[in-house]
């Protein structure tokens, strides 16, 4: 028998690797196979008709379903952002990079996106952004089909189509 | 509330970075404790025990609550365990209010902790979800464009949030307990590293281990003493959902509701002169003046004002966040118990060094999730 | 005694136990059973004054799970809310508090989580103490066999009991439709099946499962509109026990014995055996001996029925099958239990628990009959 420690048991260190295995739901599986062919699916509200993406199965607004699938555009409007420095977990990107809340150009719901070919410093609410898919052939399906959002460089949307939006 | 509740008694750890002097049940049992000392009460004397954390994730014990419950003295007592995210401590607190209000207990004890050291927080907050991108690291990815929003909608100044932290950590200096308990001049915050533009390093709370428990008892526990009690006049916990097309995240309407229905059945019509303080969550700089207006203390727009007049700062019209709040301590779960806590000790009289002057009705609120939960109490001196 | 209201079970949505949904996300389930509740209720989504529910981080794989739940639910505009995070009977519980205080007059109670999604014995191994039980690596089946062999040691149980319980379990599974398992067996085939870890077979192990549920309350004024036969919670009662499983005597179920009693003297009950039904979440064979010996049933009696639905040995659903027992209640005692009906059932005990080794238990009494005048 060894001495005991001089120093008491402190800390006891335990790793913990739980795996998952979660269901995408058929709703969000439509979309992202879509994405594989470069179209961003939503879906419409049955009472109000407006537009979820990614589409949600019910409207949190009215409590309807939101049962018919729409294409939307690959273009939209940045309705705010913030401008980042420190790495993400999982993702290799240069510092500083924008995250933006997107607003496609048909959706009353933005989406969170990275924009990327535009400096930190010109970017800017009301910027006309749009997708850059990764090229054909290397598209599988999933969220990583759009590479980023860049500016299209067209004019502007006005203040009162964004402010009010996140 | 069906008969009068009131808070017998408060205890809170000293919050660090991490508090390894003490297992997860010695924090929760300092806190349980010294709530129990201040409310001249025993394990024997309590009828149930209700409990909130933040996500399980932090610490990487599912329910601790289970292992905890012989440090938290609840054998063969009723136990629940709540979670609201960030806003779970103060909707733990009003949970507990329930419990008495109900009738069914008199004496009941109210715990809220996270001890964040124990696993890596940057990761259980932002873990890889499933069919999301990876987008920011950390909670201040997520709230810093509503910031932007605010700033882009009220045309407020550029230093509003600077000046925010430089005087929370002035208040933390008055509260023996706090994290953080070093100034900082404008300079220094201005200059700090921008993680998240808009937020600054220094405008972000730290990430701390720490426990807060109080005791809530009915009216007739309440007037034994020893001290003088803090009296519950109203407390709601409020929620909505995400994906609400317009949904203002700036200020959430599920806020606004909650305060209101707080205010209606505590009798304020004016809470900017009728309130003496409040404790209110703010984890980044900006959100103390988005609150400001969110909770009615001012205009639509104004709330930087107010901070640019320094009319929230100790000593001044409405002292906000005199503990420091937030910004000096974060220990995720507790976060919003110790608001609550800290206006209870206000009204009590028993603040210390913070006290602010002549305190006898004062506000505790928390928000969580993407700014959809918020938990709101009125405490007053007077039954 | 404080003066109690008269609260009732006014509706109950359930979607059928199964292994796996492979082709809806937790909330997705969920969504479908709100609108069934509120419309088995003749009610708008406005006309219900608080929402709790009850949901597992660990189960859902992810901080703040319960938070999507918020957009199936119908928090628009936003609702007096709070999550617990249990199964969701004890979010009923504190709903039926919340009413008690004064505070609502209605409330939807949801429960939702998919278990097929982790890998369950390891993620509810993080709930035992980080040092000493977790780390040596027991899992949910493995203290319960420790439970078990305490428990049939002391009283002189066998393998064929435990096959007993089982079958009889199995046998009243077989007429509930929303069961995971519908198939009678045999004693005798259950007691061939493989030992898990002894004195537990397969066979005698709650099969996990996967569902969504709601379940409507309303007070006395409200109820009477809402459903053509409220049933009325009459009592109800819940405690912890210490979870360090070597300070506990493992054979008797402490926390249910007081939970039991103390929500028959609310309810002005002698005994548990004044009940027409019990229904126990009781995850192994070994389990429900050691909760009817808490609540001082005899299961050799034809009363009270117990788990008529078959309980969690037919379906499992974490997180959820504390609420499925209440919502079973509801059924028996309003007329909507089908073949599987109790005769003249007047009232009934469901049994929610949490924790390993039966550490957290709630007995709520409920019946036809208004509890107080």
């Amino acid at each position: 028998m060894s001495q005991p420690p001089d120093e008491p048991v402190k800390y006891i260190e335990s790793k913990i690797h739980l795996p998952y295995d979660y269901v995408a739901g058929d709703y969000r599986a439509l979309y992202m196979r879509a994405l594989a062919d470069k179209k961003i699916l939503g879906s419409r509200c049955s009472v109000t008709g407006k537009v979820f993406v990614p589409p949600l199965m019910s409207s949190p607004e009215s409590f309807a379903p939101a049962d018919e699938l729409v294409e939307l555009s690959d273009r939209g409007i940045v309705t705010t952002f913030c401008v980042v420095n420190i790495p993400v977990i999982g993702r290799e990107v240069e510092l500083p990079y924008v995250a933006a809340s997107v607003a496609l150009d048909g959706a009353d719901i933005s989406i969170f996106a990275m924009v990327q070919e535009c400096k930190a410093e010109d970017a800017r609410m009301g910027m006309r952004v749009e997708a850059v898919w990764k090229p054909d052939g290397e598209r599988t399906g999933d969220h990583t089909d759009i590479s980023y959002f860049r500016p299209t460089g067209e004019p502007d949307a006005p203040r009162e189509s964004y402010i009010n939006r996140l | 509330m069906k008969r009068p509740v009131a808070v017998v008694g408060v205890g809170q750890t000293h919050h660090s970075a991490r508090r390894a002097d003490v297992s997860i049940a010695g924090l929760v049992r300092e806190a349980v404790d010294r709530a129990l000392l201040d409310a001249g009460l025993t394990h024997e004397d309590i009828d149930a025990v209700v409990i909130g954390k933040a996500p399980d994730q932090l610490e990487g014990v599912m329910q601790p609550e289970q292992f905890l419950a012989g440090a938290l003295g609840a054998h063969m007592k009723p136990l629940l365990r709540v979670h609201t995210a960030g806003s779970v401590g103060a909707s733990t607190a009003i949970t507990a209010v329930t419990h008495v209000a109900s009738g069914l207990y008199e004496r009941v004890l109210t715990i809220a902790f996270e001890k964040q050291s124990e696993g890596n927080a940057m990761w259980a907050l932002s873990p890889s979800l499933p069919f999301t991108p990876p987008l920011v690291a950390g909670a201040g990815g997520f709230f810093a464009p509503y910031c932007r929003a605010y700033i882009a909608k009220s045309d407020a100044p550029a230093h509003i949030g600077p000046m925010t932290v430089v005087n929370a950590r002035e208040n933390a200096m008055r509260n023996e307990y706090a994290h953080l308990r070093e100034t900082v001049t404008l300079e220094e915050v201005t200059e700090s590293i921008m993680l998240w533009e808009p937020i600054r390093y220094l405008e972000t709370c730290p990430s701390s281990d720490g426990a807060v428990a109080m005791i809530i008892a009915s009216e007739e526990q309440a007037k034994k003493g020893p001290r003088r009690p803090a009296w519950v006049k109203s407390g709601y916990s409020y929620a909505e959902a995400m994906w609400v097309p317009g949904r203002d995240q700036v200020s959430p309407r599920a806020g606004r509701d909650c305060v209101k229905h707080v205010y209606d059945t505590a009798g304020i019509t004016d809470p900017w002169n009728q309130i003496d303080t409040a404790e209110i969550y703010v984890p980044f700089s900006w959100f103390e003046a988005m609150w400001l207006e969110n909770l009615g203390f001012c205009a639509e727009g104004d709330g930087w004002k107010v901070i640019d007049r320094g009319d929230q700062r100790f000593g001044r019209h409405l002292p906000i966040n005199p503990s420091g709040g937030v910004l000096c301590t974060n220990p995720i779960g507790a976060s919003g118990m110790l608001r609550l806590g800290e206006v209870a000790l206000q009204v009590m009289g028993r603040a210390g060094e913070h006290q602010v002057d002549g305190c006898k009705t004062a506000l505790g609120h928390a928000y969580g999730g993407g700014a959809q939960y918020f938990a709101i109490w009125i405490v007053s001196s007077e039954l | 005694m404080t003066q109690l209201r008269n609260v009732a079970i006014v509706g109950f949505a359930q979607a059928p136990i199964v292994a796996r949904d492979e082709h809806r996300t937790a909330q997705e389930m969920l969504y479908p059973q709100v609108r069934r509740a509120l419309e088995e209720c003749g009610v708008s989504r406005d006309d219900i004054d608080y929402q709790v529910a009850g949901s597992s981080d660990y189960i859902d794989g992810r901080p703040f799970g319960f938070v999507m739940a918020l957009d199936v639910m119908g928090s628009w505009p936003p609702r007096q809310d709070l999550h617990v995070e249990m199964d969701a009977a004890f979010a009923a519980y504190y709903a039926w508090l919340r009413m008690q205080a004064g505070d609502c007059d209605t409330a939807i109670v949801c429960g939702y989580g998919k278990s097929s999604e982790g890998d369950l014995d390891r993620v509810l191994n993080l709930q035992l103490d980080p040092f000493y039980l977790g780390a040596i690596g027991l899992d949910p089946t493995s203290t319960a066999a420790l439970q078990a062999s305490v428990f049939m040691e002391r009283e002189k149980k066998s393998d064929v009991d435990l096959a007993e319980v089982t079958a009889r379990n199995r046998a009243a599974g077989a007429r509930n439709p929303d069961a995971l398992l519908r198939e009678a067996t045999s004693p005798d085939d259950l007691a061939a099946t493989e030992w898990v870890a002894a004195p537990l077979r397969a066979g005698y192990l709650a099969p996990k499962g996967e569902t969504a549920v709601c379940l409507v309350l309303a007070a006395e004024g409200k109820a009477e509109s809402m459903c053509d036969h409220p049933v009325w919670i009459q009592g109800l009662d819940q405690r912890i026990e210490m979870q360090n499983l070597g300070a506990r005597d493992l054979a008797v179920g402490g926390g249910t014995e007081l939970a039991t009693r103390k929500a028959l003297a609310m309810s002005g009950l002698a005994t548990a055996a004044d009940c027409d039904l019990v229904e126990l979440s009781a995850a192994n064979a070994a389990e429900e001996m050691i909760l009817c010996g808490a609540m001082g049933l005899d299961p050799e009696k034809p009363q009270p029925v117990i788990n008529p639905s078959g309980g969690a040995l037919c379906g499992h659903p974490l997180m959820m099958t504390g609420l499925i027992r209440l919502g079973e209640v509801f059924r028996q005692l309003s007329g909507r239990a089908g073949e599987r009906a109790v005769p003249d059932a007047e009232r009934a005990m469901a049994h929610a628990t949490s924790g390993h080794c039966l550490q957290q238990n709630l007995v709520i009494v409920c019946g036809k009959d208004r509890r107080w005048t």
